[in-house]
């Protein structure tokens, strides 16, 4: 399956079609985001598909910031597939400017290994299923707790926030050129500990119709706060009261406020 | 267009964790965590996710100051490095070397460190040296 995937980048490659493939590369012994060129084609031959992920979309704004003209390649998985439909709905994607080769992540039987590392289980120390939620959590798991109970769990989970960004910095749907996050008039940069569950619950607002469910941002999380399972309770309830499916819906999507003319950060 | 994602250690502090820059054009564009390093697993703090912010800054100093009539101005390094050398070894003549210590950082590479005790104990001769690491 590899050696399709690389004779497809280079072929991408070779006839111009992509300026650069964002793929991964082996190198030191980890699986790291490289951009494959043509100068270097060389270097596909070194091409992985995982197991690590990062937001290669969000590596591809980057670029395409210095470089609008710029076309570029992109090993999707289905995340990665999610978040460039979310992007490029949000006007902060030109239609034509990333190209994707698909990969399917899916874990089955029928495969020697799924691509994601998302899906590495994960130990839940006693603390965490006595005070929070465990590793794995589902939202029914949650819904089936007293309301006190369950806020009480969420505040244990939120309290232990060190207000590092890494969930909105890994995120591959976080563009916003101002960040509520960081608005002195919102919520504000400095002191800590963060004004709990503000913080978290401003960002699962913006989040409804824009979150792909990839997990990059629990992922991050250097306090292991279950934010995918907060983000996807709301988009659960997008699909509830607006029937819009995040990431597949085609159009708008119902929280949908920005103009549609395309503006790439400033330098 | 150049486009690389270079591996490298967060210089902030002593716990050493993996991050990746994003590099176009020889401009540093961004800092990510690297995922499969051992130490952060994929995790950052606050200052390693800006470790570009820094290194780009407009006022990052870029060469070394001198402080003469009350007010830093530029100099070279053989400016900054002799007038050092001249007042460490004025200091030491006059105070013995007891009266000099030399602090080094969980920031700086073990060889680094090693150098500097080396410098403590055999160019200055005392063995005044501590860590921050050490708090
Ligand atoms: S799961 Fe987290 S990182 Fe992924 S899109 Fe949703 S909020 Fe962003
Ligand atoms: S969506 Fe919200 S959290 Fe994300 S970058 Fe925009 S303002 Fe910040
Ligand atoms: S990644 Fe976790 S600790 Fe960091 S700001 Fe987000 S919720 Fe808080």
């Amino acid at each position: 399956m590899h050696d399709d995937v690389k004779n497809q980048v280079k072929e991408m490659l070779n006839q111009d079609v992509v300026d650069l493939f964002l793929a991964y590369r082996m190198m030191d012994g980890h699986p790291l985001p490289f951009a494959f060129s043509r100068e270097n084609i060389e270097e596909v031959e070194d091409l992985v598909t995982g197991p690590a992920r990062y937001p290669l979309e969000k590596l591809a704004l980057e670029i395409l910031k210095i470089h609008p003209e710029a076309t570029l390649g992109i090993l999707a998985r289905e995340c990665d597939q999610r978040a460039l439909n979310v992007l490029s709905t949000w006007n902060q994607l030109e239609a034509g400017r990333v190209k994707t080769i698909r990969l399917s992540c899916c874990p089955s039987n029928l495969k020697e290994h799924s691509d994601c590392s998302y899906l590495e289980p994960h130990v839940s120390g006693s603390c965490k299923t006595e005070l929070g939620f465990e590793f794995g959590a589902k939202t029914e798991d949650l819904e089936a707790l007293a309301p006190e109970r369950r806020f009480s769990r969420w505040m244990y989970e939120f309290e232990k926030c060190i207000k590092c960004y890494g969930c909105r910095n890994i995120c591959p749907v976080c563009f916003c050129r101002e960040c509520s996050l960081e608005h002195p008039d919102l919520i504000g940069t400095g002191p800590l500990p963060p004004e709990v569950p503000l913080f978290h619950l401003v960002r699962a607002v913006h989040m409804a119709g824009r979150c792909i469910d990839c997990g990059l941002c629990e992922d991050a999380c250097p306090a292991e706060i279950p934010l995918r399972l907060l983000y996807g309770k709301v988009n659960e309830i997008v699909k509830e009261v607006f029937g819009y499916e995040t990431g597949t819906s085609p159009g708008q999507s119902p929280f949908q406020v920005l103009g549609t003319e395309m503006m790439p950060e400033p330098l | 267009m150049n486009c690389r994602i270079v591996p490298s250690i967060c210089s902030y502090c002593g716990t050493g964790c993996g991050v990746l820059f994003l590099v176009v054009d020889g401009r540093l564009m961004g800092t990510l965590p690297m995922k499969t390093h051992p130490v952060n697993e994929g995790k950052l703090c606050i200052k390693g996710w800006n470790l570009h912010e820094y290194v780009n800054s407009f006022i990052r100093l870029k060469s070394p100051l001198l402080k003469k009539d009350g007010r830093f101005r530029k100099c070279t390094w053989e400016e900054a490095i002799g007038f050092t050398a001249d007042r460490l070894r004025s200091i030491v003549r006059e105070h013995g070397p007891d009266s000099v210590g030399v602090l080094v950082s969980a920031k700086m590479s073990n060889e680094e460190n090693y150098l500097a005790q080396k410098f403590a104990r055999v160019v200055i001769g005392t063995n005044n040296v501590d860590h921050c690491a050490r708090l």
